[in-house]
């Protein structure tokens, strides 16, 4: 191997991230290459002298703060804590009142409209994702912090049916999460937030202007699968995602 | 779940998401900012945490959390906050003031601190908080490769910058 590949793979020679054979050929080429071994030594003092900067520890008052116990942690003034309690009251407070002036068939109805339209939407738009990506491991985490809830996220490739990547979408004026599966050309939209209201739905399937929708609730978390595809089909990779 | 879990969890890694903080935002108050809020999201994702590093998981709140309020504040201001910052990080390394740096510690920080934000935050990960290429890779939500290029130019910049010693590179 000629230098130029070597120092491709310096960094992560330093940093022993290559395998056994790939560092063997490395320590290879560095026993007739001065050059090269110049360069690693450069890294490696690099490495010395940015590690012997000490890091910057947590305030002791945040720290105190975080390791009272919760209840008190709420209570505390000046903490932001305190606002997020607040907000958050407000909206379960507005969200129950929403669900007590609606009959819950109309309010389903209103869902089956929003999520039939924010899967056309996203579409049209061109926008399926905001993180594309088969691994679950990667869509799951994007979510944090982006939503106040923690969508499931499972790959069905074994099932046939890849998971695509998510967004975050709004229905109903609610911030939700929504996953992208394909089978074959049709692509899936599965969105899923926290069950309003408490109505629990062991499983419905309808459709709505050409397309079918699933709706289940699960564990707290209320999904809507919408596609073009085969309602029989659909129902499949419902029960599918279900049973993970 | 039991509040004492929770603390036992996040509380050992407070101090590295807070370096991340701090290093993300250049700026103390900024860094408390951020890690205050990621606390609280932190509590409300707990649940969440299943098989996963809780340092990684942390730290990923925490630059998620730093994003969404540079972008909020992108687009009040129309301003990137993180070019900013970077511009100000530039103005501290001008000529005059580096050979007034006589402090290493001073030296490398401003170096490192002048760095574009992704490669300054693979850096921080990778030295500060000894993360390896796959925890980084699942920390930015990017692939290993681009851990990996990132990582090489700010090292790459690092050099230009630091210009070390014979004395540094021997020892």
């Amino acid at each position: 191997m000629n230098c130029e590949q070597i120092e491709r793979s310096l960094d992560a020679y330093v940093d022993r991230e290559i395998d056994v054979d790939a560092a063997g050929a490395v320590r290879e080429h560095l026993a007739t290459c001065p050059s090269c071994r110049r360069r690693v030594a450069e890294l490696e003092a690099l490495g010395r002298l940015v590690r012997s900067v000490p890091p910057y520890p947590a305030p002791a008052r945040l720290r105190a703060q975080l390791a009272q116990p919760r209840a008190a942690r709420m209570k505390l003034p000046l903490s932001r804590m305190v606002t997020w309690a607040a907000a958050a009251t407000v909206v379960l407070a507005v969200g129950a009142g929403f669900v007590v002036r609606r009959s819950s068939t109309s309010a389903a109805d209103t869902m089956a409209e929003e999520v039939v339209s924010g899967h056309v939407r996203s579409l049209m738009a061109n926008h399926l994702f905001d993180v594309e990506s088969t691994d679950q491991h990667t869509v799951k985490p994007w979510f944090l912090g982006k939503l106040d809830f923690a969508p499931p996220v499972v790959d069905l490739a074994a099932n046939g049916y890849p998971l695509l990547g998510g967004r975050l979408d709004y229905v109903d004026g609610r911030a939700v999460a929504a996953l992208v599966y394909q089978r074959r050309k049709h692509t899936i939209n599965v969105f899923i937030e926290p069950v309003q209201g408490g109505r629990r739905v062991a499983f419905e399937a309808t459709s709505l202007r050409g397309f079918h929708l699933c709706h289940w609730t699960r564990d707290g978390m209320a999904f809507w699968a919408v596609s073009d595809l085969a309602a029989a089909e659909l129902s499949e990779f419902a029960r599918a995602l279900q049973g993970n | 779940m039991a509040p004492r879990v929770f603390e036992e969890t996040v509380l050992p890694h407070l101090d590295a998401a807070f370096n991340y903080a701090r290093w993300l935002a250049k700026n103390e108050a900024e860094a408390e900012d951020v890690l205050q809020d990621a606390c609280v999201r932190a509590v409300r994702f707990f649940q969440s945490l299943r098989g996963e590093d809780p340092r990684a998981w942390l730290l990923t709140i925490v630059r998620n959390t730093w994003y969404s309020r540079v972008s909020r504040r992108a687009a009040s201001t129309e301003t990137a906050l993180d070019e900013r910052n970077d511009e100000r990080a530039d103005d501290c390394l001008d000529p005059e003031e580096q050979l007034l740096q006589q402090h290493t510690i001073d030296r490398v920080r401003a170096a490192i601190a002048q760095l574009p934000v992704d490669y300054r935050e693979v850096l921080v990960l990778r030295e500060l908080e000894g993360l390896s290429y796959k925890e980084i890779a699942g920390v930015i939500g990017a692939p290993i490769g681009t851990v990996m290029s990132r990582l090489a130019r700010a090292r790459e910049r690092l050099l230009g910058v630091l210009k070390l010693s014979p004395r540094e590179t021997l020892r």
